[in-house]
């Protein structure tokens, strides 16, 4: 549609030969790309293997799905649902790469994402397996650094600077160069849009299979659009679920040493007990070490032990990848994902890491149980001190704040 | 094996003829490397479908679009438009060597080369059109295969006509170094073509499929390697003392591979990092600077360098297959010997 020329014109002129191989190539490896069904999260949640069971469920699944959001070179929105993401913008990310008549850029998603993410954000594209930690699968709509609480949707915010900054020590890149180029400019705003589509799409897809099993039967296009709006409303409804981070003071160099001294004492207590998974000197050591919620979906919590290959094996054949204990930081190799300054670890104590096994703690004057913002300074500074932060230098580079951050439309 | 007529021929060749035919296909090869590096540039920056059509550029002539919204414009415009001037000027070039060859080139290989080089690079260039009209990735990596393979052609053309492959002497009488340089230049082929499979991988993949490809690029990295320095000790051993023109390409072989695999570590670490990133302080804070500077460099050098690998197996080659004589037309000469043989003598 987008070339007016035919190219078979061409072919007579062409060495035919290495046309030929080109085309059978294209006939033997390459269909348009389309969004995969969630077969793994069918066989969990029909705690079966049977491939069969699971194709059927997934693949009607799957099919109502699209109908609603449409495949991904033509993404739709379900039209009764609140307004969660641009489809503009969207729809600049989805398709294939390239450049039309009218000088846009598209297919965002597929030039810097999916060799990593997947064409349905499932994190499991081509080069997944090699990568630790895995890339994260947006089906389940969690995300790990955020402003918001456990178990709500991040802000547009959280995304972009995910997106702008990279995450150390892991793949993902850091993608600020494009704001170098006035043509990229918009790239980076555009693409967290299009990851809340695909997280969207993947969290009702998801939702309409554990109402197909728990049912026992296939839900109805109606059931997928009334899905589709509640998960619509959580992303809408995001700012609502900021937690207020309080600022962490600056300290003279006496009272410093002494409240970082408070926060090792309190990092290797009971009461907080960070030291049972970060080890007594926070390297990443200590005894308890576990699973991220994406890998216990489809093995603890449907009776697989994801440390026994005979058991986790039987997952593959829906697209599991091997389980990866997700370890605890070592702090004294710094590069934090969250940012690395006493700010961003205050915030990163308050509000946990969703998915992880990491906690967010209770911060409350009155309660002689929980924690009091003291307490959460101190353990901050020492934190900060195991990887090498100075107290001089981040107070001037406070990154993100709840306050600062800007609510999702 | 000893071609008689060629030999002849050799020796009849006028020196100023032929290296016209030498110089115009030096030109060539040193337009299509730059060529080769703006394609990878294409790659890197996903830039492919910048222009949405084909032969022409925005509707316009491709030669008479805009200077200044070329040069101004877009930057992944930039270099798509800026890979198909380049390519048009290299088809130019090698049209004007079959001209040249077809006056100057004795020997008829020696023509079927040019004319070769002149089909490959107009196949190229209509793989590229293809690869825009169909907006297809697959096409994009046959292209970005048979890019390399141009190049080595176009290189392959600069050594028959050099003035070794003309005058070096009968002197090598090892089977063994002759094919461990043919399976050389296989294996360089084939790991182009692994790589090119890493770098366009079709976002539909398995991730079991890529990490095969990754897999069998690793094995054939490893294979390359051991036969490079065993190509090189074979070459500087004693047996080899006599016999000149090997060391030179071989010691650019193991400089270039040692660089190639340096580059593929940096090319894997720009691209995807390294998953230990509990190894050491550097590999923990490293953030990958997606569509950095440096990050775009390590990616194209690897594959550049990658040809020129090809080129250099190839220059090698050469060398080594023209010095070769049959033992058993020979028997066991000593290298020296061999050397000394008359040039009337060969057959
Ligand atoms: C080279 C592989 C790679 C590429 C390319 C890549 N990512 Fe990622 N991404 C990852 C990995 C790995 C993680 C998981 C990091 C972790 O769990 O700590 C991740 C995580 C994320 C997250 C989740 C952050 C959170 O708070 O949970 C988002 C959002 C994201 N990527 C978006 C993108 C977007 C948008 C692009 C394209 C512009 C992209 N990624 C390109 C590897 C990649
Ligand atoms: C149940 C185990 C567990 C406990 C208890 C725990 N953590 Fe963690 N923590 C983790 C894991 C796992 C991660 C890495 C999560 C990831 O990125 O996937 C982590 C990451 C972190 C990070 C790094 C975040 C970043 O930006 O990279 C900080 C800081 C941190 N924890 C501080 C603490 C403190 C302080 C405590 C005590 C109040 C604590 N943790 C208690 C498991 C734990």
């Amino acid at each position: 549609m987008r070339f007016a020329q035919s190219p078979i014109h061409l072919l007579n002129l062409g060495n035919v030969s290495l046309l030929i191989c080109s085309v059978g190539i294209l006939a033997a490896g390459c269909s348009k790309p389309s969004f995969e069904a969630n077969r793994l999260a069918a066989a969990s949640f029909l705690e079966s293997q049977d491939q069969q069971k699971v194709d059927e469920l997934a693949g009607s699944v799957g099919e109502l799905v699209e109908q609603v959001f449409g495949p991904p070179d033509a993404p739709k929105w379900p039209e009764n649902a609140p307004t969660a993401v641009d489809m503009a913008e969207v729809e600049r990310c989805a398709g294939p790469v390239g450049r039309a008549y009218d000088k846009v850029e598209r297919g965002l998603y597929r030039k810097h994402c999916v060799q990593c993410h997947g064409i349905t954000g499932d994190g499991a594209g081509p080069a997944a397996a090699l990568l630790a930690p895995y890339p994260r699968d947006f089906r389940r709509g969690t995300f790990k650094f955020k402003s918001t609480s456990i178990g709500s949707k991040p802000l547009r915010s959280d995304l972009v600077k995910t997106i702008e900054h990279g995450l150390p020590g892991t793949s993902m890149p850091a993608f600020g160069a494009l704001r170098n180029r006035p043509e990229f400019e918009k790239d980076i705003e555009s693409l967290a849009e299009y990851v809340v589509f695909l997280a969207i799409r993947g969290e009702v897809e998801r939702r309409l299979l554990k109402r197909a099993v728990d049912s026992e039967e296939t839900p109805s296009l109606e059931d997928a659009k009334r899905v589709a709006a509640s998960v619509a409303e959580l992303w809408v409804n995001a700012s609502a679920n900021v937690v207020e981070v309080p600022l962490i003071p600056d300290v003279p160099p006496a009272e410093y040493a002494a409240s970082v001294e408070r926060g090792k004492a309190l990092f290797t207590s009971d009461q907080a007990s960070c030291f049972k998974c970060h080890g007594n000197e926070g390297k990443g050591d200590g005894v308890s070490q576990d699973y991220d919620e994406w890998t216990k979906d489809w093995t603890i919590r449907v009776g697989i032990d994801p440390a026994s290959k005979s058991e986790w094996k039987v997952m593959k054949p829906f697209g599991a990848l091997k389980p990866v204990v997700d370890r605890s930081r070592n702090f004294h190799l710094g590069g934090l994902r969250g940012g690395s300054t006493e700010q961003d670890i205050v915030k990163r104590i308050v509000l946990g890491i969703d998915g992880t096994p990491m906690p967010a703690i209770t911060v409350s004057e009155t309660d002689p149980n929980a924690f009091n913002l003291e307490n959460v300074f101190d353990l901050a500074r020492y934190v900060a001190s195991l990887t090498g932060v100075k107290p001089e230098t981040e107070a001037a580079t406070d990154s993100g704040t709840a306050n600062s951050a800007k609510g999702a439309q | 094996m000893v071609n008689p007529s060629d030999s002849a021929l050799a020796s009849g060749v006028n020196a100023s003829q032929s290296s016209k035919v030498y110089r115009w296909a030096a030109f060539v090869s040193c337009l299509t490397f730059p060529l080769i590096w703006l394609g990878g540039l294409v790659t890197t920056h996903d830039a492919g479908m910048a222009v949405p059509d084909w032969p022409g550029t925005f509707g316009y002539n491709m030669f008479l679009y805009p200077v200044t919204t070329w040069l101004f414009g877009p930057f992944d415009l930039l270099v798509e438009h800026g890979h198909r001037l380049l390519a048009s000027l290299v088809g130019l070039i090698a049209i004007i060597l079959c001209f040249v060859a077809r006056k100057h080139e004795p020997r008829r290989f020696g023509r079927i080369a040019c004319w070769l080089l002149l089909l490959a690079i107009i196949s190229q260039g209509i793989l590229g059109g293809v690869r825009v009209l169909l907006d297809a990735r697959v096409v994009a990596l046959i292209h970005g295969c048979c890019g390399p393979l141009v190049f080595a052609l176009a290189c392959g053309i600069v050594m028959i006509n050099s003035k070794d492959w003309k005058t070096a002497p009968k002197s090598i009488e090892s089977n063994s170094l002759r094919w461990s340089l043919r399976i050389l230049l296989v294996l360089t082929i084939v790991q182009l073509i692994m790589g090119a499979h890493l770098r366009h991988a079709l976002p539909q993949w398995k991730p079991s499929l890529f990490l095969s490809f990754v897999h069998t690029h690793l094995l054939v990295a490893m294979l390359i390697t051991g036969i490079i320095f065993a190509v090189f000790c074979t070459v500087i051993s004693p047996k080899f003392r006599g016999v000149t023109g090997l060391r030179g390409p071989a010691a650019w072989l193991v400089g270039l591979v040692i660089i190639q695999v340096c580059l593929g570590v940096g090319t894997w670490i720009s691209s995807y990092a390294l998953p230990w990133q509990e190894l050491n302080e550097f590999f923990a804070r490293y953030t990958i600077d997606g569509r950095g500077f440096v990050e775009t460099m390590i990616i194209n050098g690897h594959q550049a360098t990658g040809s020129l690998l090809i080129a250099g197996s190839l220059w090698l080659l050469c060398r080594v297959e023209r010095r070769y004589v049959a033992a058993a037309a020979y028997g066991a000469v000593p290298a020296q010997v061999a050397d000394a043989t008359p040039r009337s003598l060969v057959r």
